[in-house]
């Protein structure tokens, strides 16, 4: 199945892009932005070549769904963020609201992001974006 | 001896009913990780599993048993091989109502080859009493076919004593393959 052409329209696939576009201009150590379902379908992507949307995808929706289980177990609340800190990079994943279907953020950085900027950036984005599609 | 922990793994295609096996049998409230399932043409389910299903059964004496659902997708695959180190068997659930069944069983031998090959599988068919077709001889043959000896029976997980017996049954099977005592599932306690 391919989720961009059942699930999202043409005009949705140009907001996408053009945020993740807008998102990594504003912020040059993101390599990488990945919007996909939550059952880890790819929405729309700008990644750096040899990585696959399509298996990121899937991961993204298993983190965030093991990330809200665990939200849960501990009576957390929702989930919001998550950051991955690893050696080479850091990876912030978290949900984008949408009054069609709940949607995930996957948001790939270099090691040297300042974190709180780049959350700020992305959470920013996520709102834009949310809005955006909301007025559809 | 302290007691033991037993890790064993639900796979099979998606809405076979892993998740549903492991609540009919888990003493404690399972851990899922639905989300909403926007591929209908997969399975016309309203969520599915994204990452695992978790639950528990201790057995007398005190050895537990940790029941991991594995999701039934191949974009997951990743989570197959996450999931399956350090099993001691899995049980691969098969929807007999799928256009192809047999591939499915394949397709779950081949990723869970490991715990085929040594004897530490068994195969649930689900729906088998509305479709009939492929036969359990049919799925025998083909786990022959592929090298492997396991047990196939007709089950519906739904049914904990149906999901006991998948789980009595493999351990028999891990006990013949290993040689050496394990509990059985029948002397479980009742939660």
């Amino acid at each position: 199945m391919s989720a961009e052409t059942k699930l999202v329209s043409r005009t949705e696939a140009s907001i996408y892009h053009a945020h993740i576009d807008a998102l990594m201009t504003l912020q040059p150590e993101i390599s990488g932005v990945l919007i996909s379902t939550v059952d880890g379908f790819e929405i729309a992507a700008k990644l750096t070549p040899g990585l696959s949307a399509a298996k990121l995808s899937a991961m993204t929706s298993s983190l965030l769904a093991l990330a809200e289980a665990m939200c849960k177990e501990t009576a957390s609340g929702a989930c919001r963020d998550m950051v991955i800190d690893a050696e080479k990079s850091r990876i912030l994943l978290m949900e984008l609201p949408h009054h069609k279907q709940k949607l995930v953020l996957a948001v790939l950085c270099t090691n040297k992001v300042t974190l709180g900027q780049v959350l700020w950036a992305v959470r920013t984005c996520r709102e834009q974006l949310s809005r955006r599609l909301d007025m559809l | 001896m302290s007691p033991r922990e037993y890790k064993l793994i639900f796979t099979g295609s998606m809405g076979a009913g892993k998740t549903t096996a492991i609540a009919a049998v888990s003493e404690i409230e399972p851990c899922s990780t639905d989300v909403a399932n926007n591929d209908s043409g997969g399975h016309a389910k309203a969520t599915t599993t994204a990452a695992l299903d978790y639950g528990e059964i201790t057995l007398t004496g005190g050895d537990k048993l940790r029941l991991y659902g594995t999701p039934g997708q191949s974009r997951f695959d990743f989570m197959w091989k996450i999931l399956g180190q350090g099993s001691l068997g899995v049980i691969i659930l098969i929807d007999n109502s799928r256009p192809d069944p047999l591939r499915d069983l394949r397709d779950y031998a081949q990723a869970f080859g490991d715990a085929l090959a040594e004897s530490r599988a068994v195969v649930g068919i689900g729906r088998w009493q509305t479709h009939p077709s492929p036969s359990i001889e049919e799925f025998h043959e083909a786990v022959r076919d592929l090298g492997y000896a396991a047990p196939v029976l007709s089950v519906d997980v739904r049914e904990r004593r149906d999901v006991l017996m998948l789980l009595d049954v493999l351990f028999h099977q891990i006990e013949a393959a290993e040689q050496h005592a394990v509990p059985a599932i029948a002397d479980m306690e009742t939660p």
